[in-house]
């Protein structure tokens, strides 16, 4: 027993079927494969496939092994459309919190694709959908994030959703945040709002450049 | 005349190289990047960056993109790197593995990167030197980069002053000798460490492993961004078998880039873990 000589073979690997080259159909059949090993590299072959948005979505919802849904979602951030944006965004209705915080970090890298589609969660019956909405925003690089997040501010009929919003501008809000802040503390009479929205108010002018 | 790459040959290329290799170059990169550019176009006869890009991305064999990646890559490296991990890994990891798998069973080490091969024949000389068991159990050290250029300088085996200076001198002895100024390392070693070549960020290539249980990836996936590093994560869990080992850099830390693995904590290292079973 000791350090093995080279044998400048390759290792033969146990057969697999993704291991070959193979077209997008037998990749869409092996991601249905009763194997996880097998369907966590179908779904990651696929990432450089558009047209498998839909399977891996389809996937996604049915599949129950983590590794294999953990690259399903990155298969989805590297296709990076707003069809596999639109589909991760479903899964902000789960009841599967996990699926859910997966979706939400996938879509906070996908800052392009997800521009039309955050508009439409921004504006959704269901105040928790918003709130996950902003919680996207949170680390979204976008040019429009603040300007979606005093949208939110001044229009959101939900406290709890304004101060998901409210909590980030106290952070990144820069002076075109004064007036909402300002409109904010005044629209709801609310004792946590008026101290965010002050503290906020206060860290913006503090950081103001000397004139 | 010299070429001129412009800002957006510049994006074209960075976005080009960024899917072949994970490998993301900010703007403060722009001077490193077009000097080396600028020396392929010009040793290419092009007279253009169009005209080179235009070779790079078509030519068949993918030489002309292997030099240029041999160029653009960062390759420091030297030996006893990080030797806190080593130590690690003879004191708790390979105790562990030893224990759950059967004794028959081959332990197999994979460094990726390997860059000139200071990291695989360190591991090579710890295990020799400070894990006893080796005696009961066969151990396989394989290593791979995308540079090919430092896959010859590794098999070569022909390293530095510098290169070696953290290396004891009881180990100096036995393992190397002096060539001139440089130290060759010895036959034993060079015949025990496999090296290939191989693209991290490339699944095809890295499933040509398999059922590894301890592996290196150190000091590269800094140069990949966010997505990349998931994706190699997620490439390397693939060919590592249940409860193998993974080692990163310092700077690194599998937290931030994939939940897959379960952190280990260590008296010498943070490591991480592929679960022994998937829920
Ligand atoms: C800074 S060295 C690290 C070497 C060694 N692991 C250490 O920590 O000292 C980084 C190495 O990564 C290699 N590399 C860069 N991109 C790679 C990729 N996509 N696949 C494999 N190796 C890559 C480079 O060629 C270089 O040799």
């Amino acid at each position: 027993m000791a350090l093995l000589q080279k044998s400048g073979q390759p290792r033969p690997a146990p057969d697999d079927p993704t291991g070959r080259i193979l077209d997008v159909e037998a990749l869409e059949r092996c991601l249905h494969d009763p194997s996880a090993d097998i369907r966590r590299r179908a779904a990651a072959d696929l990432a450089s496939c558009q047209q498998a948005t839909q399977w891996l979505l389809t996937q996604l919802q049915q599949e129950t092994i983590p590794s294999v849904r953990q690259v399903i979602i990155t298969s989805l951030t590297r296709i990076n459309t707003t069809e596999a944006v639109q589909g991760l965004a479903t899964c902000l209705r789960a009841e599967d919190a996990r699926l859910r915080n997966d979706a939400i970090e996938a879509m906070k890298q996908m800052p392009d694709a997800m521009a039309p589609v955050i508009e439409e969660l921004l504006q959704d019956q269901d105040p928790d959908i918003r709130i996950f909405a902003v919680n996207i925003l949170e680390s979204l690089c976008h040019e429009q994030v603040e300007n979606w997040l005093l949208d939110v501010m001044d229009n959101d009929a939900s406290i709890n959703v304004v101060c998901a919003a409210l909590d980030i501008i106290g952070e990144v809000g820069t002076e075109i945040a004064l007036p909402v802040l300002e409109r904010t503390a005044r629209r709801f009479n609310d004792a946590y709002v008026g101290f965010a929205c002050d503290l906020a108010i206060r860290r913006i002018a503090d950081s103001r450049p000397a004139s | 005349m010299t070429a001129i790459i412009s800002q957006d040959d510049f994006l074209v290329f960075r976005e080009y190289f960024y899917r072949k290799t994970g490998i993301r170059f900010e703007s403060s990169k722009r001077y490193f990047v077009d000097k080396r550019l600028i020396d392929r176009i010009t040793a290419n006869d092009c007279a253009s960056f169009r005209e080179y890009f235009t070779r790079l991305r078509f030519q068949a064999n993918g030489e002309e993109l292997q030099r240029l990646t041999n160029l653009l890559t960062v390759n420091e490296t030297y030996f006893m790197r990080e030797e806190y991990q080593f130590d690690c890994l003879t004191s708790h990891i390979l105790p562990e593995l030893s224990e759950h798998l059967p004794t028959d069973k081959i332990i197999n080490i994979w460094c990726i990167p390997s860059s000139s091969g200071e990291e695989p024949y360190s591991i090579a000389m710890q295990l020799l030197e400070n894990w006893p068991m080796l005696r009961n159990r066969d151990v396989r050290l394989l290593a791979s980069d995308i540079n090919t250029r430092m896959l010859d300088m590794a098999e070569e085996g022909l390293y530095s002053e510098r290169s070696i200076r953290n290396v004891p001198p009881t180990w100096r002895a036995r393992y190397f000798s002096r060539v001139g100024d440089m130290y060759q390392i010895c036959d034993e070693l060079r015949a025990c460490v496999e090296f290939s070549h191989v693209n991290l960020a490339n699944p095809v290539e890295v499933r040509r492993q398999h059922a590894i249980d301890v592996v290196f990836c150190r000091n590269l996936l800094i140069y990949f961004d966010d997505l990349s590093r998931k994706e190699a994560a997620e490439s390397l869990y693939d060919v590592m078998s249940p409860g193998g080992f993974i080692c990163l850099g310092h700077s690194e830390s599998m937290g931030r880039i994939s939940p897959l693995f379960t952190v280990r904590k260590f008296p010498e290292a943070i490591v991480y873990q592929k679960p022994w079973e998937e829920s």
